[in-house]
């Protein structure tokens, strides 16, 4: 494949060529309700070509070999376009030339269970919601997304990596006479089909939820003090910190690049963030990014101090910062951008009883239902909830979305737990769908959060 | 393709061949400065077959091997997806106006220096953190079965996406200007947004409470989400729309007129068949506050006992590839009916409200219920009947269904936004919570 490749890219014009060719195997089931939706095996194809020219930095995504030269031609063209329009021509870092094959291992290889025993478990655990009176309906699917990867650049890297992710997601609606409620239930990883054995308490659990929902008191707008289980403080760690440590994000935000700076005191001193993508057998797991560096360990806050950054190569050199290899695509249809790989809120002391009377009065709110940044404002969902009463759970509330300040809630985040827990499922959608993108957290205690309520 | 569906007849009872070839190209601006091309050749197959009341489904992006990508779609079989509908056969359709092909020929370097241009107005007139976007797009659309259908669709598109984003708060005021042949945009609608920006600088602190919300086109898709959940054929089978029960029924303001509108060729993307072959129409959903219809695809009018109305699109809500996907009962053309008021007469008939002219969080929340819960992004406060600045850390909430029965009055105008085409609507008694 290496050899293909690079008669393609020998015939580049250009400082620096890279081209990434993939082949994307794809096995989907879905579910809706009983009823079998879609069921299938699918492959795809596709290569993405980078040019750096005269200080101009582009790609073309293209999918039939026989358009390669046109690839090309399009992207020195542009490549010259942005070089002549711009003031300061892009440079990359610098980086070690890498030789390599990487092949996960995998426990339980999805790929050799047949899609028959799939769909047999998938049923099975759907069965477990439905056969519930009040569960008015399911969507669960069952995913596995191979990747294979050949990476060659002009430099003489040369690497091919397969990434094989599997998982079972979907969600479960209630209902009873006007009133819906749902929740979500996933999980899956990196590492192989065992991952999606033994969920029946998962799935009784998620089903006890959105039937206690259908009784639950929506919550009243307002601000309160709030305990955030894992899974929401993970979306915390991931959409409100995590976005802003990614390079590309903070280089078109000067306002915000200023006070995102290396050193500078942004949150509370018991708050400290890193990103492990070489951590095994976690979701967000890989060896090489999709500009073929080697990713590393980041640790990017410590007590409140911002220490580190995500990068490409590209941005390592216009911060002037070290490379971390966070620069990775979807899949064939796009260029890589900045991703996060394996983020988390570093685990203290604290056990959830000890912050619970730590916050006397307010809510314990759970598991996230989607969120989103805009620079330092952000917005995301809680499934559900309950009000504290004197340090003790109260009733379940229902209905909660909250939003806040970046700077402000890195400040008011008073306390965190000492349980730690890392995301099955990903799924993050800055312009691409990243399906490995993991996030995780303890519990933490915030103060002063805006819920919206209905 | 001629060959392929030769060969699947054989072999089943009926087929359907699903070509879509986009390419594409965008030259993206950040602080005012050129920072990307990026260009896009990409074309597909997705390829559906039934068979003993089962269906076969597969896709590629190289046909190169035409008995193995049969061999997929007839693997798929043994699934047993139930397809108890038949292919159409659609034939004689009406001819839009969707593809100037000058289109094709908008260069890189034109769009940079319109952007440009732009960026230089706007730099010296505003403090804002500027991003543009310029593209253009060509799509084929191929829709044959052994029916007897044989449909194609070529659109173009030219447009621009200028967002100016509030230092440090990351929130911005964006627009989208999008025609069918290539265009600049005007000085005029540069001007407006400039003043816009410019007027609403200061930052204001304001306490929760219930007041009025002007819902821009910019956040409309909030309500759209809500409102296809519940209109679908897809929710009304899987008995999860709040509305099931209601058509014919009162469940808005008389001044909402909910439609489709495929024959639109006066902008992008007009269709006369949808992504299964059938007929498209002018589609009405609500119509003066009355639940008129709900919209379906073959699939789920089956099930239902009804007809198609030409609503199965290959996407989902966060978009993809359309290749990947089966289709589903969805909207393309989305619109709500006008009103009689200019953007001018609604701001100067808030007394205290909130111009909600982005969402951040539409997708959280309980999207079957049409509740929602967003964070401004950003959101105008206006007192007086004028815009005196900008709220910042608030949300707006409610239920789509109770919101749009509050409604004071309706744009005059449609605009190009996320989702559709809309007009900015009016609403009062909302609730906007704060720290």
């Amino acid at each position: 494949m290496h050899q293909r490749l690079k008669q393609i890219l020998q015939k580049a014009d250009a400082d620096y060529a890279d081209i990434r060719y993939e082949i994307k195997k794809n096995i989907f089931i879905t579910l809706n309700g009983k009823e079998l939706s879609n069921i299938g095996s699918t492959t795809t194809d596709g290569y993405v070509i980078r040019i750096l020219k005269n200080g101009g930095f582009t790609s073309v995504a293209f999918t039939k070999e026989t358009d390669a030269e046109k690839a090309l031609k399009t992207a020195e063209e542009n490549a010259e376009l942005i070089g002549n329009t711009i003031e300061k021509p892009v440079k990359i870092a610098e980086v070690p030339v890498i030789k390599d094959t990487f092949i996960p291992e995998l426990k339980e290889d999805p790929r050799k269970i047949p899609i028959e025993e799939k769909l047999s478990l998938l049923r099975h655990y759907n069965d477990i919601p439905l056969s519930h009176e009040k569960v008015a309906m399911t969507n669960m699917r069952y995913f596995e997304v191979t990747r294979e990867k050949y990476f060659l650049s002009s430099e003489g890297t040369e690497i091919h990596e397969d990434l094989i992710t599997t998982g079972i997601g979907g969600g479960i609606t209630s209902k009873d006479g006007n009133l819906v409620q749902n929740v979500r239930i996933g999980a899956g990883g990196s590492d192989g089909f065992y991952t999606l054995r033994d969920l029946d308490g998962k799935f009784e659990e998620r089903t006890k939820i959105v039937i206690d929902l259908l009784k639950a008191e929506p919550v009243k707008a307002g601000s309160y003090n709030c305990i955030l289980n894992q899974g929401l403080a993970g979306v915390f760690a991931h959409e409100a910190f995590g976005h802003f440590s990614e390079a590309d994000i903070v280089e078109s935000l000067p306002a915000m690049r200023k006070k995102m700076q290396i050193g500078n005191k942004l949150g509370s001193d018991v708050l400290s963030i890193t990103d492990n993508a070489t951590l095994p057998n976690q979701l967000g797991f890989y060896k090489y990014d999709d500009e073929g560096v080697a990713v590393r360990k980041v640790n990017l806050l410590r007590n409140g101090v911002l220490t580190g950054r995500l990068h490409s190569r590209r941005t390592a050199e216009e911060f002037d910062e070290p490379i971390s290899g966070h620069c990775v695509a979807e899949d064939f249809r796009y260029a890589p951008i900045i991703r996060m790989g394996t983020i988390f809120i570093e685990p203290q002391e604290k056990t959830l009883e000890q912050l619970m009377a730590e916050l006397v009065d307010g809510l314990y709110i759970l598991d996230p239902k989607g969120g989103q940044t805009s620079g330092e404002n952000f917005t995301f969902g809680a499934q559900y909830g309950y009000l504290v009463k004197n340090g003790k759970k109260d009733r379940m509330i229902r209905d909660i979305n909250i939003s806040g300040n970046l700077y402000k809630t890195l400040m008011d985040i008073t306390a965190v737990g000492n349980d730690l827990k890392l995301g099955k499922t990903g799924g993050c959608g800055k312009g691409q769908t990243n399906i490995r993108s993991c996030h995780g957290a303890p519990h933490i205690l915030v103060k002063n959060v805006v819920i919206g309520g209905v | 393709m001629e060959k392929l569906l030769e060969m699947a007849k054989k072999v089943c009872d009926q087929a359907e061949i699903y070509y879509n070839e986009p390419n594409s190209s965008e030259v993206l601006f950040q602080k005012g400065e050129l920072h990307d091309i990026e260009s896009q050749f990409q074309s597909g197959i997705a390829l559906r077959i039934i068979k003993d009341g089962k269906l076969g489904f597969s896709y590629t992006k190289n046909l190169i091997d035409r008995e193995e990508f049969l061999q997929n779609a007839l693997d798929s079989l043994k699934g047993g997806v139930k397809a108890g509908y038949s292919f159409p056969l659609t034939k004689e359709l009406p001819q839009f106006n969707t593809y100037d092909p000058h289109v094709e020929k908008v260069t890189s370097v034109e769009m940079v220096d319109h952007c440009q241009g732009m960026a230089d107005v706007i730099m010296e007139e505003t403090d804002a953190e500027l991003e543009i976007a310029g593209y253009k797009e060509t799509r084929t659309i191929r829709i044959m079965n052994t029916n007897g259908t044989d449909l194609q669709n070529i659109s173009g598109s030219n447009g621009y996406w200028v967002n100016l984003i509030y230092p440090g708060g990351g929130a911005g005021l964006s627009r989208i200007f999008e025609e069918k042949k290539p265009f600049t945009v005007s000085k005029k609608d540069i001007a407006e947004l400039i003043e816009l920006y410019n007027s609403s600088s200061k930052v204001i602190d304001i306490t929760s409470d219930k007041m009025q919300v002007l819902f821009m086109p910019g956040c409309m898709y909030t309500f759209l989400w809500r409102l296809l959940s519940g209109t679908s054929a897809k929710s009304i089978f899987e008995n999860i729309s709040p509305i099931k029960e209601d058509i014919g029924k009162k469940i808005m303001s008389d001044m909402i007129s909910f439609y489709d509108d495929p024959h639109d060729d006066s902008v992008p993307g007009a269709r006369s068949f949808d992504d299964e072959g059938v007929r498209t129409r002018k589609f009405s959903i609500i119509e003066k506050g009355v639940l008129k219809n709900f919209f379906y695809d073959l699939n789920y009018a089956k099930k239902l006992n009804a007809e198609s109305t030409g609503h199965g699109y290959r996407s989902s809500m966060w978009g993809g590839d359309p290749i990947t996907m089966t289709p589903t009962p969805s909207l393309r053309h989305p619109r709500i009916e006008i009103g009689d008021k200019s953007f001018e007469e609604l701001v100067s008939m808030m007394d205290t409200g909130i111009i909600l002219d982005g969402a951040m969080g539409a997708h959280s929340g309980n999207i079957p219920n049409g509740d929602y819960s967003v964070g401004v992004s950003p959101g105008l406060y206006v007192e007086n009947g004028e815009i005196i600045g900008r709220v910042k850390d608030v949300m707006v909430a409610g239920n789509v269904y109770d919101t749009l029965k509050k409604v004071i009055a309706v744009e005059n105008k449609l605009h190009t936004c996320w989702g559709g085409r809309m007009p900015a609507i009016l609403c009062e008694n909302i609730s906007v919570s704060s720290k």
